[in-house]
């Protein structure tokens, strides 16, 4: 097969790129919407942070050590969990304990079984492999768990009155809030379900694409994209099914009563 | 079979208010619901009525204080026999998705046992006790008026065989007739089944109809407590006198 030649956008490419974001900026600002500010600094925090990923991932590259994948697969975490923080309004005793646990085993553990198992890289720490497939688990399972959180506790919350009756009929706090679970559950995943349902025919995968452009033969990229789809499902469902089974704990005490400190009676 | 009665001895009840400072919801209770006799609790809104039932229930627990069915204290009770054995229905009973018969069968779907039949004998008598009928059964539960709802909570509380049955603002959406049926009926069933029976309500009427033990609470205080005629006859204090003269006029038989 010939070597595909890559393009390498120059900085005079870049510079027609960024022309586009000034165009926004310029309408924005046109039409009054007055988000032109926020519009602005925001492409400028994404180079500054994209050229600065790009200068760590080559020092990183260049390491033959799995201590620096490690750190940043942490700090991803760590990322992650902040986002997570800001992004579920009501927030649960224990919150970041949940979240952090919920993380690590949840889409850790899928990254680990998929970067061994289906990938198998060498070494394999591979941080080329490694760090981008953990992100993108991580990203979409961060998503799954916040929305998993949020609809849980609007939830109990809405079906206070069903809780209780079940309590009082007799249930356990498990049974009595099934069906709130079960929502949660659905919400996390419908994003993931949508997006492997458009794969290919509404839009190319941002991973595909990326390796097509880079030249990868495109039945590679496919291969790569499925594998990533179902390592992307299984993060999200194992990470919020882990977030939400730790938020019933919370939310219940240890006699089948809803916590009446968090969902204080009207 | 011998039915414990349900004693509540020195409950406080305190709960962090809108302010951030400790409500006080009840203080210093203590009454004892008697087995074969029925117990109702007066008093104003919001004075602690209906966390008094939760707490007996053990859908929250007391700041302070003990309950005891018979000589057992119920914080030792697995809470999920408890409240098989002490049912509580709520004003506006929960009905889940699907048909009153559906409804009726839900505790044991709950507690993951075969639901009885509704060609059991205890389905006749426990329908007929709320003034339902099997023609009821396949009805849609959440089409039904509140007051049929309210029947049907009470059935499949009745269906359970529980020792103590409370409820709480059982004729708040039934007219006079009804309300009186449903004292007849509620009187029957806890002198045949030997029952502790709790019932608060708003309904001064329904009240002096059907109780044999009347708690007059206020501000979360018991205030004074005896048999009915007493109690309705000859109050002993302002606070009381004032309530049977000035009753509420939330809820009630129409």
């Amino acid at each position: 097969m010939n070597q595909t030649v890559i393009v390498d956008p120059g900085a005079a490419n870049l510079a027609f790129s960024y022309g586009m974001i000034l165009l926004v900026v310029g309408l924005a600002r046109l039409g009054g919407a007055g988000r032109e500010k926020d519009l602005f600094w925001a492409s400028l925090r994404m180079i500054v942070q994209l050229t600065a990923v790009g200068f760590l991932l080559r020092l990183i590259f260049a390491v033959r050590s799995p201590l620096p994948t490690m750190l940043i697969l942490l700090l991803m975490g760590a990322f992650a969990l902040q986002v997570m923080g800001g992004r579920v309004t009501s927030k649960v005793p224990g919150f970041y304990r949940i979240a952090g646990i919920s993380l690590l085993f949840g889409c850790g553990g899928v990254t680990v079984y998929f970067c061994l198992l289906v990938i198998g890289a060498s070494p394999w720490y591979s941080p080329r492999y490694l760090i981008p497939l953990a992100s993108m688990i991580l990203g979409n399972s961060m998503n799954g768990a916040s929305l998993a959180v949020e609809r849980y506790l609007s939830e109990v919350r809405e079906r206070r009155d069903e809780i209780e009756t079940a309590l009082c009929l007799g249930a356990s706090s498990a049974t009595a809030s099934t069906p709130a679970l079960q929502q949660a559950f659905r919400a996390a995943l419908i994003p993931t379900t949508n997006s492997m349902a458009a794969a290919g025919l509404v839009t190319l995968p941002g991973m595909m694409t990326g390796q097509i452009l880079s030249g990868t033969d495109p039945m590679i990229a496919v291969k790569y994209q499925i594998a990533i789809m179902c390592a992307i499902v299984a993060g999200v469902a194992l990470t919020a099914f882990l977030a939400i089974h730790q938020c019933r704990k919370v939310c219940f005490t240890a006699f089948h009563q809803l916590r009446d400190d968090f969902f204080q009676n009207n | 079979m011998r039915v414990p009665p349900l004693v509540l001895e020195n409950i406080e009840k305190v709960r962090t208010g809108e302010d951030g400072r400790p409500r006080r919801i009840l203080q210093q209770v203590c009454m004892t619901i008697p087995a074969g006799r029925i117990t109702v609790l007066i008093g104003p809104s919001g004075c602690g009525k209906t966390t008094l039932l939760r707490i007996a229930n053990r859908l929250e627990d007391p700041s302070g204080g003990r309950i005891l069915l018979g000589n057992q204290d119920i914080a030792l009770l697995d809470p999920l026999q408890l409240r098989r054995m002490v049912s509580m229905v709520p004003q506006k009973p929960f009905m889940f998705t699907g048909t009153v018969l559906e409804n009726l069968q839900q505790p044991f779907v709950l507690r993951k046992q075969d639901p009885p039949s509704p060609t059991d004998p205890s389905w006749s008598q426990s329908l007929a006790m709320v003034d339902l009928t099997h023609e009821y059964l396949p009805r849609q539960a959440g089409s039904l008026s509140l007051g049929e709802q309210q029947r049907v909570g009470l059935a499949r509380a009745l269906l359970c065989h529980p020792q103590v049955l409370m409820l709480d603002e059982p004729t708040s959406a039934l007219d006079r007739p009804s309300g009186d049926r449903l004292a007849r009926s509620i009187q029957g069933l806890c002198r045949q089944n030997h029952l502790a029976m709790l019932v608060v309500t708003h309904d001064l009427w329904f009240a002096e109809r059907v109780a044999d033990d009347v708690v007059f609470l206020d501000e979360g205080r018991i205030i004074e407590q005896g048999e009915t005629a007493k109690i309705f006859k000859d109050p002993q204090t302002e606070a009381l006198h004032r309530f049977l003269l000035y009753p509420p006029k939330v809820g009630g038989c129409l």
